[in-house]
């Protein structure tokens, strides 16, 4: 999930792209000859892929310690020349994005529950609302 | 931070019952107003970053250990020396990094978060690598700042004998000139590393009596003559040995000097300006961490029905602290500033923000501990080893009174 916009959709559409195999969400990361095997963070626990290479991978929080800068490095980091490249040198189709925002809002506010008396009632509730 | 690190980094601390290390995680007195990033540059933020990142990882949540069992951190010292912090105000052309007095303070008072005992011990080895990379020949800078900045090698700095404290000048250790060497004889007392390091920078007494008769001398660990004492047991400053270092015909070549002799009075005293801000940027360092666990405290643990953070008695002293640390801040960065400027008066104001600081930081992480009751004085809550570690601060690299008689000599004869 890319930092600004949380969408979530960069690796997985490159792969798309290229038809390579994916391994989003990675933790932990293995190589092995001609494939790669991701440990991936998914919502029931892990699970563990073998893809081919080449793969595109996306890395979650948990795959790596980042080091420390160094006093020395963090000096030479303002003196690093920045080049900066137009979209169009690269071939790339420039001009705006095509993604537009719609709208922002907040979820509705939390409805009050609701207790009933007995599991039976629970089940009845829950299976006229749909939800079973 | 994004709240997943937070996470991740708390889980893999549970097993430490250090609070104060999941403060420094979650809540650094950041967004507050004893935030120590205000009024910084860019730069000087990223270092204060590395150095609090550091501090909670490598530092706080060993800390008591290294206390209880006099550890000597070596590992986590290197660690510390790969980033930089071997040789902070050296230069770079022997491995230092070449920054300034006030990127020192900011990171010592950042280092101090995670352990004040270490570092303080590595702002003496700081000072010493300084005094070598700027008093040294281009010969002796290349021989021993290298392996220096890197903590290849550790260095101690020898001033203090049993007959000469506060009256540093009148020290009797004498050096011999024999040929192309001094034979040294004498010996030195609350030695800081004494045993453990390698490189010891002696002021020793070349000439006649008084300050001017003083020479500094680079010691080895091996020399013929060279022996220690046995190790203190300290109140605090445990994760560092002290010891006498004793000189028996002890035989030192000549190029070991550093610069002229009769000029050590005047290198261990440039040495030491440095040095009082570096120990009062430690006091800062533990007195910002005990502010920490105090507004924790006090906002859960609970009597008379509500938490101790609802009792205005509690609440004024909490601000007080606050606010004497950042005036103990304001004056040891002021310090700093005349310092690498190279004021007339930077000795002065040196002295008094050590004297300053020390006082308001050990009277700080004091009320700390008892604003935490009878858990205050249990070693399993980190407050205790900040107010045991920072006592020792009011007292070397110059006791607060002579602190006083130097600002008191610069105002009535100045």
């Amino acid at each position: 999930q890319a930092i600004d916009d949380d969408c979530n959709q960069t690796g997985q559409l490159l792969a798309a792209m290229l038809d390579w195999p994916q391994g989003t969400f990675a933790s932990r990361v293995e190589l092995e000859a001609g494939a790669v095997r991701v440990q991936r963070e998914v919502d029931g626990g892990l699970e563990t892929l073998r893809l081919r290479l080449p793969a595109v991978l996306t890395a979650d929080l948990r795959l790596n310690e980042p080091r420390y800068a160094t006093l020395p490095n963090i000096m030479k980091a303002k003196k690093k020349p920045l080049e900066v490249i137009p979209a169009a040198d690269l071939g790339v189709p420039g001009g705006a994005p095509r993604l537009k925002v719609l709208q922002v809002q907040e979820p509705p506010p939390r409805a009050g529950g609701e207790k009933v008396e007995s599991v039976e009632a629970l089940v009845e509730k829950l299976r006229h609302s749909g939800r079973i | 931070a994004r709240p997943g690190t937070a996470m991740a980094m708390a889980l893999a601390w549970r097993a430490a019952p250090r609070a104060a290390a999941r403060l420094l995680l979650g809540r650094r007195g950041i967004a507050s107003c004893i935030d120590p990033s205000t009024g910084l540059t860019e730069d000087q933020k990223e270092f204060q970053k590395v150095a609090l990142d550091f501090a909670a990882k490598e530092m706080a949540p060993y800390m008591a250990e290294w206390d209880e069992k006099e550890i000597f951190p070596v590992e986590m010292m290197r660690k510390a020396a790969q980033l930089g912090f071997g040789g902070i105000y050296v230069k770079p052309d022997v491995g230092g990094s070449g920054l300034s007095r006030l990127d020192t303070s900011i990171i010592f008072e950042a280092l101090s978060t995670g352990c004040t005992s270490t570092t303080a011990y590595m702002s003496i080895h700081n000072m010493c690598v300084w005094m070598i990379d700027t008093f040294g020949s281009e010969e002796q800078r290349r021989r021993f700042c290298p392996s220096l900045c890197s903590m290849e090698r550790f260095a101690s700095y020898c001033l203090t004998e049993p007959g000469s404290g506060s009256d540093a000048a009148s020290l009797l250790t004498s050096a011999q000139r024999k040929g192309d060497t001094y034979i040294l004889n004498g010996s030195k007392a609350f030695i800081s590393g004494g045993g453990d390091t390698d490189v010891y920078v002696v002021m020793c007494r070349t000439g006649g009596p008084g300050p001017k008769g003083i020479s500094c001398l680079v010691l080895e660990k091996g020399m013929p003559g060279l022996s220690f004492g046995k190790k203190e047991k300290k109140v605090g400053w445990n994760s560092q040995p002290t010891r006498a270092v004793i000189f028996e015909d002890c035989v030192v070549p000549v190029g070991n000097r550093l610069g002229a002799e009769g000029q050590g009075f005047s290198i261990a005293m440039q040495g030491l300006n440095g040095g009082r801000i570096n120990i009062a940027s430690c006091s800062l360092g533990a007195a910002h961490a005990s502010v920490l666990l105090a507004q924790e405290h006090l906002t859960v643990r609970k009597q008379f029905g509500e938490p101790l953070a609802n009792n205005q008695y509690l609440q004024f002293r909490l601000a007080e602290m606050a606010t004497r640390l950042v005036a103990a801040r304001l004056m040891v960065r002021n310090a700093a500033r005349a310092l690498q400027d190279g004021r007339e008066d930077a000795a002065v104001l040196c002295s008094m923000a050590k004297l300053f600081a020390t006082d308001e930081c050990f009277g700080i992480c004091n009320q700390a501990l008892q604003m935490h009751g009878g858990y205050g004085y249990l070693k399993d809550y980190a407050v205790q080893q900040f107010v045991r570690d920072i006592r020792v601060h009011q007292i070397l690299e110059g006791t607060n009174e002579v602190m006083r008689m130097i600002v008191a000599r610069n105002l009535l004869q100045g």
